[in-house]
């Protein structure tokens, strides 16, 4: 597979996920804006090993909670390169509360930054993929539609942005562009440790039926698969890679042995 | 007005307590502000004064004083540039 001169902008690229695809895609050959919030130094780091690929990546700060910021962001990507071809909703943030601690402050800080910003990121990418078609593809999460402890907000976000990937998929189509969604369970990474106490280990995480948690890498292999022309054919969806985790059933462990 | 002054009227306004409440030994705690209140006190602080306060010096403060005197020197960095 191959995305040679493609240029891909992958939002929350300093860490976690997002780094993993924003390397994933440049080792297939894109050039790749990588856009952080709040860790500079990490951002720089991804855009330094994106660049011993052997292609370009240029680090964009922005907070794509905040509208304005998705503009100038754009206007900066128009201005230098004028055109997109691939857009990774990534970057994410979220308040762990129960439903009867959610107000509206912490309802409004998530869903602005999971959800109203893909539409935001998608409306501005379409525009830069004018011509040409695109690929987009938005980070979900299990927790859209598996009840988790403190992910209320979170998984309600998440939920709308599956729904805005099918909405997407279908409007955007006549534009050439394939949008989908991928969801991941629970992931290695920082973020985790965000959500779940230091309990929580690589020891005792959850383990899937496929014997062992799921990387960044595994996730960034399927977003590559999405953004590439073999992939064409599917649209509206939402991958899941959770190693099985989300239909495996409890019941096994208690089957009677024969 | 001082950035002190500043910097207060933007906690007092994302945790919604009166301003002369907040003293430079207050916590985050004290002023009622959550980790989601300190995120977005952060990002406002940084666009009033074009400034980037990392995560991890942003951790270290202990109480608004903290907070002011971090903003101060990094702003009179900001102006010596």
């Amino acid at each position: 597979m191959s995305l040679e001169g493609k240029l891909a902008l992958v939002t929350g690229a300093g860490r976690g996920i997002g780094r993993a695809i924003a390397l994933k895609l440049a080792s297939q050959g894109a050039d790749i804006v990588v856009n952080f919030f709040r860790r500079r130094e990490t951002a720089e780091q991804t855009a330094k090993d994106i660049q011993a690929l052997g292609v370009k990546a240029e680090v964009i700060r922005a907070n794509v909670g905040d509208p304005a910021k998705i503009d100038e962001m754009f206007d900066i990507i128009g201005n230098k390169f004028g055109r997109l071809d691939i857009l990774i909703n990534n970057a994410a943030s979220g308040v762990g509360r129960p439903v009867m601690d959610i107000d509206v402050k912490a309802w409004e800080w998530t869903m602005d930054i999971n959800a109203r910003a893909c539409l935001l990121c998608a409306q501005r990418a379409a525009k830069l993929m004018e011509g040409r078609g695109g690929k987009i593809v938005s980070l979900s999460s299990l927790g859209s539609f598996l009840v988790w402890p403190a992910y209320a907000i979170v998984g309600v976000s998440k939920a709308a942005l599956e729904a805005l990937t099918r909405y997407l998929a279908i409007e955007l189509a006549p534009r050439g562009i394939c949008v989908n969604a991928v969801a991941a369970s629970f992931v290695d990474t920082e973020a985790l440790k965000f959500y779940f106490n230091e309990a929580l280990n690589k020891d005792n995480m959850p383990v899937t039926p496929a014997g062992r948690i799921v990387t960044t890498e595994d996730v960034a292999n399927v977003v590559a698969f999405l953004c590439n022309e073999e992939a064409f054919m599917i649209r509206g969806q939402t991958i899941i890679v959770d190693g099985g985790f989300s239909v495996y059933s409890p019941l096994f462990s208690l089957r009677k042995k024969d | 007005m001082t950035v002190e002054e500043q910097v207060r009227e933007i906690v007092a306004k994302i945790t919604h307590v009166d301003k002369s409440i907040i003293t430079r030994q207050s916590t985050f705690k004290e002023i009622k502000a959550d980790s989601l209140d300190v995120v977005q006190a952060l990002v406002a602080v940084e666009e009033t004064f074009g400034i980037e306060i990392p995560d991890e010096d942003a951790q270290k403060f202990q109480n608004f004083g903290d907070f002011v005197s971090y903003v101060e020197s990094r702003v009179a960095q900001v102006e010596k540039v």
